[in-house]
């Protein structure tokens, strides 16, 4: 298992090598980021000084050389705008991302695993009907329909939750709520889809004659089974929540680091574009990581 | 156990509570919600609007400032009063009794230091941009009066120095997160991403504001900011969309600065030639575009300047909406030999104001209706930049760039050079009139300023016809009922909390 740890932190080191090298080159492609910087009447004589100041003006080669030194010393530079280390901006904002994705993929996961599998148990039924459609639904609606529908009914005409912001426990119920539907279609379709084929093969239809209950059978003889490809499709769920989901948190005033990234590739601001996609890809390589030990723990074959 | 779970239960109702709970206005705390967060609160960087409107004047005060309710002109803010000497260099008598809100008191050193720092080549200030082409010597005569002293000289130094914010002596040359001024209001809290705010202090010098409070919260959608104030989570949104505009109980535009335009590019034909611009002008039907795609309250502009600037021509009209006369002048300038059938390329902005897709496609079928061949180009904010300033691309085809320009500031010196002198960064032609005109309305004052400004105004619109001038824009705010205020055409920059009352 060790070695199998080793093998795939240094194939992601060379994937995260690669990716800051492309990212590095591509964001000086965007432009200058002194023209974003100040406005269009500013003179030349201050946009050289811009540079001036954040060596800028150097070849590109002793740029990426310094940027290189400053990365292993574990100086990721700063924010032109912001005037601050660009790693304590991207972590500032990463933490919010990080527990907006980890508590939306818990109840995702939880609730979609059930509804899932309840709807696979009684497949053609009138509860896998309704899972079905709702679920397709969930996959399909747009994001940030969603959220001003949301908003305009539960904050503007019941009153009942805050619009925006992060200040209380009520703040994150809209985010979450929104956050929560597209993949919780996605994957009660794919724990559907799974649960069938699993709740059909011979060791369940063995275990129904041994007289085995329906929730044993579904919950620990097929749905173990049946995770892999769950797994898998949970595993990109998390990874495009952990890229930051740029329209929830624009809409609701979310910190995290989509908006950032976003804002920070508009603005040319590129010590902040390297330090998002450096954090944001670290964290994706652990979640990975996690996604292969749990198919090890779950399949004895891929563990011997 | 039980009286950690009461303690808990308690807890959690507050923390709910608050998340529900209005915006406090009747005690003096308010709280405004935003587009767009400060990246930092620099006080040299105030003159940009996403940092101007929290800070200027607020925590960082200046020593002029422009009366943009009423018609006072250039007011003392700490200045007390100013003269010019004799050397044309301008002597400043400071406020006393005045102090920053770390407890030092202000003087003459600190508005050196000020200035040293705008003009310093370790920090880049915007607000050095007021200053370009100028040399600057600052002298102390004593800790209550300063001469300020620029190479050419510069008569409106008065109205510059009320974009110069003063901080202390103390400041580092390099840019600061926490600023220390000498306005009604401190810094208290800075939770980036969530929220900035504001206090009173008990030691300032003017007048005490109503406002006591400040909280200033951030949200990128207009829709949300809308809501905001409506649910009470917020006081007041100084920018929200036409659509969300609907209560007239707590929904008004106001002129805001902003004017939309088209630059004509006048180095490349068919565009060098004066009556291709004029038929440009006659085939746009401005008027049809008000309370259609641009906001009823809209202007029809015949400046870049908005009407509450210095030299504002009333004379000059704007040109009427005349297909056929159009027609005709491109007809006689294709007898001439002006390759009119060469296609003019639109470059727009995307998202640069509402509606300005919708905007831009409409002026494309009206100039084509009266006979131009008109593509249209969009772009994003960057892209544009090099299309609108010098130095433009070699090669490039006839060319109108549509721009929107703020002029908040009462006076043209800080539009005209950019847009219309020879050297100027965006300017499309060169023409030793009007750079003789901008060059002495400069250095005017008075009277002899606003005259020389309002021939500049008449002979570009009428004689160069330099560009396609479109709308001074409106901008729609939402006002909770709680507060008494109205924004001005200054709100998009600055936005004084002092000027705020609470019924």
């Amino acid at each position: 298992m060790l070695s199998f740890i080793r093998k795939r932190s240094v194939a992601s080191l060379i994937s995260l090598v690669g990716l800051i090298v492309m990212v590095f080159f591509l964001s000086r492609m965007t432009g200058d980021p002194a023209s974003l910087f100040l406005p269009v009447e500013a003179s030349a004589e201050m946009k050289q000084q811009f540079r001036e100041l954040h060596g800028l003006n150097d070849p590109l080669l002793v740029q990426f050389g310094r940027y290189v030194g400053d990365v292993v010393t574990g100086d990721l530079g700063e924010s032109y705008r912001k005037a601050r280390p660009a790693l304590d901006v991207v972590t500032e904002a990463f933490t919010w991302t990080l527990w907006l994705a980890l508590i939306t993929m818990s109840l995702v996961t939880s609730a979609a695993i059930v509804v899932g599998s309840l709807a696979a148990f009684r497949s053609g039924g009138f509860f896998d009907r309704i899972a079905s459609m709702l679920s397709l639904i969930g996959a399909s609606v747009p994001d940030f329909w969603l959220a001003i529908v949301a908003i305009v009914l539960f904050s503007v005409n019941l009153a009942w939750l805050p619009t925006s912001g992060t200040g209380s426990v009520l703040h994150w119920i809209l985010p979450i709520g929104v956050l929560f539907v597209r993949p919780f279609g996605i994957i009660v379709q794919v724990v559907r889809g799974s649960m069938i084929s699993a709740l059909s093969s011979a060791y369940v239809k063995t275990a129904r004659a041994k007289g085995v209950r329906s929730g044993p059978i579904i919950f620990i003889h097929a749905l173990r089974n049946a995770m892999l490809p769950v797994i898998t499709v949970i595993g990109d769920q998390a990874a495009s929540l952990l890229n930051g989901a740029v329209v929830v948190e624009t809409i609701f005033g979310f910190p995290g680091v989509g908006k950032l990234m976003i804002d920070s590739i508009l603005q040319r601001d590129f010590n902040v574009v390297l330090a998002a996609i450096l954090v944001t890809a670290l964290a994706i390589f652990l979640m990975n990581l996690l996604i292969d030990l749990c198919y090890a723990l779950l399949d004895p074959r891929i563990r011997h | 156990m039980k009286k950690t779970l009461i303690s808990g239960a308690l807890i959690a109702g507050a923390t709910l509570f608050s998340a529900l709970s209005p915006a406090l206005a009747a005690s003096g705390a308010i709280k405004i919600v935003l587009p767009e967060e400060a990246d930092l609160l620099e006080p040299c960087m105030a003159t940009r609007s996403n940092i101007g409107r929290i800070i200027m004047e607020n925590v960082s005060e200046t020593l002029t400032e422009l009366d943009v309710r009423g018609k006072k002109g250039v007011m003392p803010r700490l200045a007390e009063k100013w003269e010019q000497n004799a050397d044309g260099s301008w002597r400043f008598h400071l406020r006393q009794g005045v102090k920053f809100s770390d407890g030092t008191v202000f003087d003459a050193k600190d508005v050196k230091h000020s200035f040293d720092r705008v003009m310093s080549d370790k920090i880049t200030c915007e607000a050095k941009r007021y200053f370009g082409g100028m040399t600057i010597t600052t002298n102390v005569v004593d800790d209550n009066t300063i001469d300020i002293k620029t190479q050419p000289v510069q008569p409106i130094l008065p109205l510059l120095m009320s974009l110069v914010t003063i901080v202390p002596e103390s400041t580092p040359m390099q840019f600061v997160r926490e600023p220390v001024g000498t306005g009604p209001y401190k810094l208290t809290n800075w939770t980036p991403g969530q929220q900035i705010v504001l206090e009173t202090r008990e030691d300032y010098w003017g007048k005490k504001p109503s406002v006591t409070k400040a909280t200033y919260l951030f949200r990128a959608d207009p829709s949300v900011r809308a809501a905001m104030v409506q649910t009470g989570e917020a006081d007041l949104s100084p920018s929200i969309s036409q659509l969300d505009a609907t209560n007239p109980k707590t929904d008004f535009s106001y002129l805001d600065s902003e004017t939309v335009y088209l630059r004509i590019d006048h180095n490349i034909a068919p565009l060098n030639d004066v009556r291709v611009r004029k038929a440009l002008n006659l085939a746009i039907d401005r008027q049809a575009f008000l309370g259609t795609l641009v906001p009823e309250g809209a202007v029809l502009a015949t400046a870049i300047v908005p009407p509450t600037t210095l030299g504002w021509n009333p004379d000059v009209k704007q040109f009427p909406h005349d297909v056929a006369a159009a027609k005709k002048l491109l007809a006689e300038a294709k007898a001439a030999g002006v390759p009119v059938e060469t296609p003019i390329t639109i470059i727009a902005r995307t998202a640069n104001f509402p509606n300005v897709t919708e905007i831009m496609e409409a002026i494309q079928a009206q100039l084509q209706e009266a006979g131009f061949k008109v593509e249209l180009k969009f772009v994003e904010v960057a892209e544009h930049e090099t299309y609108y300033s010098k130095p433009f691309k070699e090669g490039r085809g006839p060319q109108l760039v549509a721009a929107m320009h703020d002029n908040s500031k009462g006076d043209p010196s800080f539009s005209m050079f950019f847009k219309y002198a020879s050297k100027g960064t965006q300017s499309g032609f060169s023409d030793p009139k009007v750079d003789d005109l901008i060059q002495r309305a400069s250095a005017a004052v008075g009277d002899e300023r606003a005259r020389l400004w309002s021939q500049l105004i008449a002979y570009l619109h009428d004689d160069v016809v330099a560009d396609v001038l479109l709308f001074h824009m409106v901008g729609f705010a939402r006002v909770s009922e709680k507060l008494d205020f109205k924004p001005t055409i200054a709100t998009n920059s600055m936005l004084q909390l002092s000027e705020i009352g609470i019924r």
